[in-house]
């Protein structure tokens, strides 16, 4: 039969009749199951607490721990393991006690050797499919919850733009305010008056903070240079250059190094390069922020299908687990308010849906984080 | 260089920023008028002289669009900068198709707004001065027909 399948299978042998036990394994080794043995549920228990098994074939009646009790640790243990019970002709109760408690089947002594195969290959079908279904339905979560993500993301973004909006009005009062009494503490007939330094210095916080609400309000509602969506020919390698030039200082102070392993011919997209500096601003400083000195920051291209891989690597500080899931939220930073609004990556993240991209992130911490853009080499709504 | 007063018109519903904002516009040495709606707006123009209208975008009734397209149908050569609190960009670009000279968004900063004013201010007067000039020549060749 199919020997590379038979191979596969990781066996486990549990008896205390040793004279019984060697037979059925030397019988299964010239099947192709080549069985690891055991003669108590302790050992059988020592076994699978070190190496890997698929399916254990277990006696029920044993010195110490029994069969079943055997089997229900095991089930407890290791959900993944098949069990498959031998008992005694007259027990038929514990082969039922047996499946009961999660056995696969059970074989009654004197045992058919190619029933007891045929059964093997059952129990590691079974494994194979129980792994396909769990495969299946982690595909199926992973998906949900992307899908939730974008849903909150979205509604997230729409909930912001709109109190942006109605902050902005109160804002632009409180600006013209400020203005007016900066305006009138600079007029001749009150720079006599002795307090004039410490209402100016007031008046400078309330401005400060003004600026620092409005590039919160702006960044929200997508305020760029450019509104509108402008397609042209994008060479992503001279954009990254020219978006390097803006971050020079960092790069030298902190000598690190950019590997460029770029391919020219997988390198230029119809795009929009306004939009698109912004987001490589955004991502090339965060990943300057988070190296430390002579670290590396690695860029790639690659093509699949009709898009564009970009990938940006650091080998920084890293984002822990429980962060991940949160970096595109608006509002979300672990720096302090003087160094990011939290808005960084949400801008990002907006502008690749706004051109038809994606953006996807891994990290580990410690190692680094590498962002992946994919991006569509043309524009479909413009062929 | 004496600076020449340029006669703003501020229109926003929000009555403090207008209070404020034409204070400091006035301050500047600018010469302001103020209205609270699109119609009191027009009501203004129609009896005041205005260089540039400073109009908010969202105002309850007639709105910044809609006045905009009045004041360029009644007063072609009144220059107008929308402002905007609403981040509606793609409204302000629409604003600016349909003759608005540019758009703030607010809380703007007051040197850009002092410069955005000045800069229509100027092509109103150059404008001003076109059809002057115009008229001139016309006249001359009248006369030159007698």
């Amino acid at each position: 039969m199919n020997k590379l399948y038979d191979n596969k299978v990781r066996l486990l042998l549990v008896d205390d009749e040793e004279g019984f036990r060697t037979a059925i394994a030397r019988r299964l080794g010239k099947r192709g199951f080549v069985p690891v043995q055991a003669s108590t549920g302790e050992e059988c228990l020592e076994i699978l607490g070190r190496d890997p098994v698929d399916v254990v074939v277990l006696d029920v009646k044993m010195p110490g721990i029994s069969g079943i009790d055997t089997l229900k640790i095991i089930k407890q243990e290791y959900n993944k393991i098949q069990v498959i019970l031998l008992t005694g002709n007259v027990a038929v109760s514990d082969g039922i006690e047996g499946i009961k408690s999660g056995a696969f089947d059970y074989l009654t002594k004197p045992i058919e050797i190619d029933h007891l195969v045929n059964k093997i290959k059952q129990a590691f079908e079974m494994i194979r499919l129980e792994e396909e279904k769990q495969k299946e339905l982690e595909y199926r979560e992973k998906l949900e919850k992307k899908m939730i993500d974008t849903e909150r993301l979205a509604s997230i973004g729409t909930m912001s733009t709109g109190i942006a909006h109605e902050i902005n009005n109160p804002l632009a009062i409180i600006n013209e305010s400020a203005g007016f009494m900066k305006y009138i503490l600079s007029t001749p007939e009150m720079l006599k008056c002795n307090r004039r330094g410490a209402l100016m210095m007031g008046i400078e916080k309330i401005e400060n903070s003004i600026k620092r609400a409005r590039k919160i309000t702006h960044q929200l509602l997508g305020h760029v240079k450019k509104p509108e969506l402008q397609f042209s020919e994008v060479n992503l390698k001279a954009l990254l250059y020219e978006t390097f030039g803006l971050l020079k200082r960092e790069i030298k102070d902190k000598q690190i190094n950019i590997n460029w392993e770029i391919d020219p011919k997988k390198n230029i997209i119809w795009s929009d390069p306004y939009q698109l500096r912004q987001v490589l601003m955004n991502l090339l400083s965060n990943a300057v922020h988070a190296v430390s000195e002579n670290g590396s920051i690695t860029l790639s291209t690659r093509e699949i299908d009709e898009d564009i891989i970009l990938e940006i690597k650091d080998n920084g500080i890293g984002i822990p687990k429980e962060n991940l899931s949160k970096i595109f939220d608006p509002f979300f930073t672990t720096k302090s308010f003087d160094e990011g609004t939290g808005l960084g990556l949400f801008v990002v993240h907006k502008i690749i849906s706004n051109l038809n991209g994606k953006i996807d992130v891994a990290s580990t911490v410690g190692e680094g984080t590498r962002f992946y853009i994919r991006l569509p080499k043309t524009d479909e709504l413009n062929r | 260089m004496i600076k020449i007063p340029a006669r703003v018109l501020i229109v926003d519903d929000e009555k403090d920023f207008v209070e404020m904002f034409s204070l400091r516009l006035q301050a500047q040495g600018e010469k302001v008028s103020t209205a609270h709606s699109g119609k009191e707006a027009l009501a203004v123009l129609g009896q005041t002289t205005i260089d540039v209208v400073i109009l908010d975008i969202r105002m309850p009734g007639m709105d910044g669009i809609d006045t905009l397209k009045q004041i360029k149908t009644l007063f072609p050569i009144v220059e107008v900068i929308l402002l905007t609190g609403h981040g509606s960009t793609e409204t302000a670009v629409e604003g600016m198709k349909l003759g608005a000279f540019d758009y703030l968004m607010k809380p703007a900063d007051f040197e850009d707004i002092k410069i955005k004013l000045e800069n229509a201010r100027k092509r109103k007067d150059e404008q001003e001065e076109r059809i002057r000039q115009a008229e001139v020549r016309l006249l001359l060749r009248r006369s030159g027909d007698y």
